[in-house]
């Protein structure tokens, strides 16, 4: 008994200096250091929700020739100015677009990229590839069965690359020059280029299940490849760079910037 | 007179054409400039030539504009130069990233044009005067400032004072020489003009072509009865040239091969399945850090002034230097050394290095950067542009398609003696094979002794067919048999192996493309081994040369692609595959690096371009 009530006094009187010392701190370094924890928690979440803020880059990608950069000069300032020849480097630009200068309100820019789409300057499109939100591949409706097979080719490239396979970045194949009469439909550009990609898919595929040249496959075996087997989003759509009928490819930009 | 000035953005964006003179331009020179000049890493030269135009250009690169300037080819307009470079500056004050149109420049083009126009017509005038007055010596020490990139000279003024009151004879005369001069020097002084390059391939027989052919069938009558060796029963010896003919006697058949089947032991090695091809295999290379070692850097210039040091490091730092070609000069000439020692032709070094310099002449240096990283930057940039293929080298596809149009796939192998064409033949037939591709082999090789028999061999261990119709035969004829016979038995590709042959010897390249215009193959396969110097350049330029000239049909067939072989064997000096593919444009599909079947893989660009510049 005498020890149990030994051991309550002693256990009040430790009590009663951890208050003591609890009270002999100075108040304003106690709230100094709940401060700063709460400071670091809340740091340390902003960080995670910046990672996770969308990039606003889009690519504008394509063989030489097919329009790239009269587009791009279309969306940014809705004239094609004097013309332009082949790219030799590509042309950036953060902006909203021309058509949408009229608007009110917030509009988030858009960070748009126009790569050179000749094959020595191929290694620039993997500079930018890390960074894209949506990928736009220009094709020359009216010279399109010429091209058909390099532009086959360079769109497999993308598909199957494997930041785009990851990111699952949207791809719209955009069919340019449609202003002139024998420029070709998009739905036989989008039947031609899933012919050609199939023909590319059994070459490429042929013996080993490391597909040495591509990072990826792409479509489902056994069947014949279509837009839909990709695990991207990809949609076809009609433009004009020169008259500046653009509308299509401004709304493919504004649904994922 | 000039046809078009035009000023555009590297990205493209064309700023200002000039609207008096707004003549349509035939065919796209500018396009066609882009693709075959600037962006080859020619930018060096003086001129481009397009179908009835010259081009000559200049770059801004601080504010990234190129000036390009096209007139007549027949015309010899000497004021181009100066326009362009008078154009530049001026265009440069008023250029803003912002404007898009710049229309008031119309007014100061004029102005400029007039002023160039009328200082080359004050400078021919006095090279006409001074021609009887101070002899010839002195019309060429004239003609040739004329045709060097520079301003009004100033002291021109004081000889016109004093000549013009003499009057002026021999016009005519002296305007010829003016001009015949200027044309000596405008052409490239290099042995190897690289543009006709690309004049040879958009062109069919030319009329230099033409006489060469009718020479060549004259001479080919007299050659062919000494190649083609009588039909007796023994073998006479080969000779190309009048050398006396070995004795008879001692001629016996040299041909051991038995009709039916080998001497000795036939050792039938089930398709040799030596595993995959390193065509399949990943390439595993080391990725060091780019780390920036100081002491490499210091080496190059042991002898640099302690001023000189400081004053380079302080502008480093505030970057704010407009790079200067004097500044240029030791960092390219370092960086042209250190190219050399790693196998790179030495006229090839020399045309990149000016490439180089043309491209970064006036750029302001970033902060915090040296002169030589930026010129490492700007040339390693370079090169990946040159390495990289410009046309697809997927074969696979290529055979594809064939096989969709029921014709085979034919390659010939050509190049030089003992490059290894026999041996990475059989390596393309295993990794086609592996690819579950039929192939076919060809032995066309029917003058060097054993050829016939290796290719059987080759075939035997893969389990391929092979046709041959044994040695001193047509090998035109020969292929043209394969390839029907392919046909008949559906195979998928025809690798027809042709004679090692010395690009100067007349005879075996008239036989070559005898063979190539008779086939017409898919592809055209220069084998060239990465041990060769700056012989490549003279091999790939001499064959692409009696190519285009003998072929007959309209359109020339080039070397499509080059098969590097021996790559084992250097160890980083691999400078041979840039000499190759910058002389002929042509991408390198294949390496060979050893040899056994497997050894035969992609060039990957990254580390070659890694280890030209370690």
């Amino acid at each position: 008994m005498e020890n149990l009530e030994g051991l309550k006094l002693m256990a009040e009187q430790w009590s009663n200096q951890g208050i003591e010392y609890l009270q002999k701190i100075p108040p304003f370094q106690l709230y100094a250091a709940i401060g700063l924890l709460l400071l670091t928690t809340v740091l340390l979440l902003s960080f995670r929700l910046v990672r996770r803020t969308k990039s606003n880059t889009v690519l504008l990608s394509g063989l030489s020739g097919s329009g790239k950069t009269v587009l791009f000069y279309q969306l940014r300032d809705g004239s094609s100015h004097q013309g332009s020849v082949t790219s030799m480097e590509p042309n950036e630009g953060t902006f909203v677009f021309h058509s949408e200068h009229a608007k009110k309100g917030k509009i988030k820019h858009v960070h748009l990229v126009d790569v050179p789409g000749h094959s020595r300057l191929r290694p620039k499109l993997e500079e930018f590839l890390p960074q894209a939100a949506a990928i736009v591949f220009v094709v020359d409706a009216l010279e399109f069965l010429p091209n058909c097979r390099a532009a086959s080719e360079y769109l497999y490239d993308i598909l199957t690359n494997a930041n785009v396979v990851k990111k699952k970045i949207p791809v719209l194949l955009c069919c340019n020059k449609t202003d002139k009469l024998t420029a070709h439909t998009k739905e036989f550009i989008k039947k031609q280029m899933e012919k050609e990609i199939e023909k590319l898919r059994a070459s490429r595929s042929a013996v080993s299940t490391a597909d040495i040249a591509n990072d990826y496959t792409i479509g489902i075996q056994g069947e014949v490849f279509s837009f839909s087997h990709c695990c991207n989003r990809v949609t076809v759509a009609e433009a004009s760079g020169l008259i500046g009928e653009t509308v299509q490819v401004q709304d493919f930009i504004r649904e994922y910037i | 007179m000039l046809e078009q000035l035009l000023i555009f953005t590297r990205g493209g964006l064309i700023l200002w054409t000039c609207k008096e003179i707004g003549n349509a331009l035939k065919g796209s020179p500018i396009d066609t400039l882009i693709r075959s000049c600037l962006l080859e890493e020619r930018s060096g030269e003086v001129s481009f030539n397009y179908g009835a135009y010259t081009l000559k250009w200049t770059f801004h690169n601080d504010l990234g504009l190129v000036f390009v300037a096209v007139y007549q080819k027949i015309l010899q307009l000497l004021y181009v130069d100066d326009l362009l470079s008078i154009v530049k500056q001026s265009f440069s004050e008023m250029y803003d990233p912002k404007r898009m149109r710049y229309d008031d420049f119309d007014e100061t083009f004029r102005q400029l044009r007039v002023e160039a126009e009328a200082r080359a017509e004050e400078m021919k005038r006095t090279k006409q005067v001074a021609k009887p007055l101070n002899g010839v010596k002195k019309q060429g020490q004239v003609s040739k400032e004329e045709t060097k990139k520079s301003n009004g000279e100033k002291k021109d003024d004081g000889d016109k004072v004093s000549v013009l009151s003499n009057g002026n004879h021999k016009m005519e005369d002296d305007v010829a020489n003016g001009k015949e001069n200027s044309a000596d020097n405008n052409n490239n002084s290099v042995g190897v003009d690289v543009s006709k390059l690309a004049k040879l391939r958009s062109k069919g027989v030319r009329g230099r072509g033409g006489l060469r052919k009718a020479d060549s069938l004259g001479s080919n009558k007299g050659s062919s009865k000494v190649v083609e060796p009588p039909k007796k029963a023994t073998k006479k010896n080969r000779v190309w040239d009048d050398a006396a003919a070995a004795p008879k006697q001692e001629e016996e058949k040299l041909d051991f091969t038995d009709e039916n089947g080998d001497n000795g032991h036939v050792d039938v090695v089930a398709a040799a399945d030596q595993g995959e091809s390193m065509m399949d295999k990943e390439e595993v290379f080391s990725s060091d850090s780019e780390s920036e070692d100081d002491e490499p850097r210091s080496d190059e210039k042991p002898e640099a002034k302690k001023k000189g040091w400081f004053s380079s490091v302080f502008q480093s730092i505030t970057g704010k230097a407009n790079l200067e070609r004097t500044d240029l000069e030791p960092a390219l000439k370092a960086l042209k050394e250190r190219l050399m020692t790693k196998n790179v032709a030495e006229e090839i070094a020399e045309k990149l290095c000016e490439s180089v310099e043309a491209s970064l002449e006036g750029k302001k240096l970033a902060s915090f950067t040296r002169i030589s990283s930026t010129v490492q930057g700007a040339m390693e940039e370079a090169l990946i542009r040159i390495l990289t293929p410009r046309r697809s080298i997927d074969i696979m596809r290529d055979v594809h398609a064939a096989k969709e149009q029921r014709r085979p796939y034919v390659v010939v192998f050509v190049g030089v003696n003992g490059v290894g064409k026999s041996t990475n033949l059989a390596k393309v037939a295993y990794w086609l094979q592996q690819h579950k591709v039929s192939v076919m082999m060809a032995a066309c090789d029917t003058f060097r002794s054993g050829a016939v028999e290796q290719l059987r061999t080759h075939a035997r261990r893969l389990q391929i067919p092979i046709f041959e119709k044994g040695y001193e035969k047509d090998p035109a004829v020969v292929a043209k048999e394969a390839i029907q016979e392919a046909t008949r038995n559906g195979s998928d590709v025809v690798l027809v192996d042709t004679a090692g042959r010395m690009q100067d010897n007349e005879p075996l390249m008239r036989a070559l493309s005898k063979l190539i215009n008779l086939n017409k193959p898919d592809l055209v396969l220069f084998v060239g081994e990465a041990l060769v110097g700056n012989d490549a350049v003279d091999q790939l330029s001499k064959f692409n040369q009696k190519l285009s000239d003998l072929s007959t049909s309209g359109n020339t067939r080039l070397i499509d692609g080059i098969l590097l072989t021996k790559f084992d064997t250097i160890d980083d000096k691999v400078g041979a595959a840039l000499s190759m593919v910058y002389i002929s444009g042509a991408p390198v599909m294949f390496v060979g690096c050893g040899q056994s079947y497997t050894d035969l893989k992609k060039l990957n660009v990254k580390a070659i371009v890694k280890t030209l510049l370690k």
